[in-house]
């Protein structure tokens, strides 16, 4: 049976909560941007007379006041945005159950089964566009397809606050290949050097050969250009996926210029995952680091451990030895990132040997979960290690970064 | 047009409604609220927000919208009257 999926996604999302609050925004160029203090200055989402201006979403703050000196930035309220993303969703339930979401402003819906009781897809479609902008105040772009990949690339192609349909391949075909998920700039590269530039030319490359081009997600490229894509639209509120990996990424407030600094961030970085971790109650096999210097170049690394682990130790130590051993401060590095996969809810047997023990300590456990019970209890600064505050500086803008969920109740000093 | 904070008296009852009753002005004065007409989400186009719209109708057969939107309430009101 032919499945009816829409793909519905929010216009602007950030700028028209904002926009919504302060409707004096609605003419002049505005944007919501991150906080210029601590260099996570980019631009999040924009208005139309912004995007009129050349303000392109993920620039610099620095670069889109060079555009448009007259730009008004917006503090993010991030409790505002999933606030409206709940209640957004909470209007697809009346439609369907079969709701997935796609980020905080975007959600896939399989209507199939509620097209009989509303009548029909256009009465669905016409009535969330209207019902969104009269009773929310926010508008939509409604992609309306057989598969997700095509409703995806429908609400792409729809303007705001309107719904396309895409019925079959020839609609799509001539379509540059870089519009379609999944393809990103430098597989666009890989493609374009193959040949292959638009979407019909990409359905007609054989999987056998797209796969030699891409690696494995050739196959897959494959199968959902020529929309043959069976990936179910999961429940409303069922359970997600479990997590496939738990990282953490700081952007310091100063470049960070020497070992010790490095030490600082990966101490707090490492104790968030590891309280993330113990939460979820998984362990991870493997650690990589993620290093942007400041010129923006980034590069990572990865290390696979003998024996899986939940230490907050483990990770610091071999994100350490990754970094000691791939990288020098030629350059100062502007953000570090660790991410832990390979993640099981059981802890591995480990063979012991004459030569060699078993590195995972019950001691050290319990030290950690000693630590986060208390941070649970009285916050996130009630208890640290020494080595996160050997730079003021640094260690605030660190600690602000990596509070974990349950930590969040800090009591003021 | 802007958005207006007020204080409103309102009346829960026993089924969960909230029900509001008098709107109380800036200079303590209890405006009393004779009918609520209807209640439905609604954004506000013209001074921004979104809630709960409440059509109320005042003294005398006067029908203003009260917006109840996370916790507060406003009303719309011409500049110059504020």
């Amino acid at each position: 049976m032919k499945r009816t999926i829409l793909h519905c996604d929010l216009n602007c999302f950030f700028a028209s909560v904002e926009m919504l609050y302060h409707p004096e925004y609605r003419n002049i160029p505005m944007a919501v941007g991150g906080d210029r203090k601590n260099r996570h200055g980019i631009i999040l989402a924009k208005n139309v007379p912004a995007k009129e201006k050349g303000i392109k979403t993920a620039e610099t703050i620095v670069d889109a006041l060079k555009k448009c000196p007259e730009l008004i930035i917006v503090d993010p309220d991030y409790a505002s945005y999933e606030y409206f993303s709940e209640k957004v969703r909470s209007l697809y339930y009346e439609y369907t159950d079969r709701i997935e979401p796609f980020g905080i402003d975007e959600c896939w819906l399989d209507i199939t089964e509620s097209i009989s009781y509303f009548g029909s897809v256009e009465k669905i479609v016409n009535d969330l566009l209207r019902r969104v902008k009269e009773e929310i105040g926010l508008t939509l772009s409604i992609g309306v397809s057989f598969s997700k990949t095509f409703a995806k690339l429908g609400s792409d192609l729809a303007k705001e606050d309107c719904s396309y349909y895409i019925d079959s391949l020839d609609e799509i075909g001539n379509i540059p290949v870089g519009r379609f998920l999944f393809v990103g700039p430098s597989s666009v590269s890989i493609l374009n050097a193959y040949g292959i530039f638009t979407i019909r030319q990409l359905a007609d490359t054989p999987a056998e050969r797209l796969e030699k081009i891409m690696g494995k997600s050739g196959k897959t490229l494959h199968r959902y250009a020529n929309g043959i894509d069976d990936d179910c639209v999961s429940l409303f509120g069922s359970s997600y996926d479990p997590a496939k990996s738990i990282s953490n990424c700081i952007t310091s407030s100063r470049d960070l210029r020497d070992l010790d600094d490095v030490k600082i961030v990966l101490t707090a970085i490492s104790q968030n995952i590891a309280s993330r971790l113990r939460e979820s109650g998984s362990y991870y096999h493997t650690v990589h680091l993620f290093v942007r210097d400041n010129k923006l170049k980034v590069r990572t690394f990865q290390k696979r451990l003998k024996e899986n682990s939940d230490l907050g130790k483990d990770i610091y130590n071999n994100a350490l030895i990754l970094f000691e051993t791939h990288c020098d401060f030629r350059i100062p590095y502007r953000s570090i990132g660790v991410a832990v996969t390979g993640l099981s809810e059981n802890k591995d047997a480990f063979q012991t040997s004459f030569f060699e023990n078993s590195s995972y300590s019950l001691k050290e456990r319990k030290q950690e979960t000693a630590i986060m019970e208390i941070r649970r209890r009285f916050g996130r600064n009630s208890i640290d290690l020494l080595r996160a505050y050997e730079d003021d500086t640094l260690s605030k803008t660190v600690l602000k970064n990596t509070v974990s969920h349950t930590e969040r109740q800090d009591r003021p000093k | 047009m802007i958005r207006k904070y007020v204080d409103v008296i309102c009346l829960n009852d026993k089924g969960g409604n909230v029900k509001p009753l008098f709107l109380i002005w800036d200079d303590d004065r209890k405006v009393p609220i004779k009918k609520v007409k209807e209640i439905c989400p609604r954004a506000s186009l013209k001074v921004g927000g979104s809630g709960l719209r409440y059509t109320c109708v005042f003294e005398p057969n006067r029908i203003r919208h009260l917006y109840y939107d996370r916790g507060k309430w406003y009303v719309e009101m011409n500049d110059h009257v504020v």
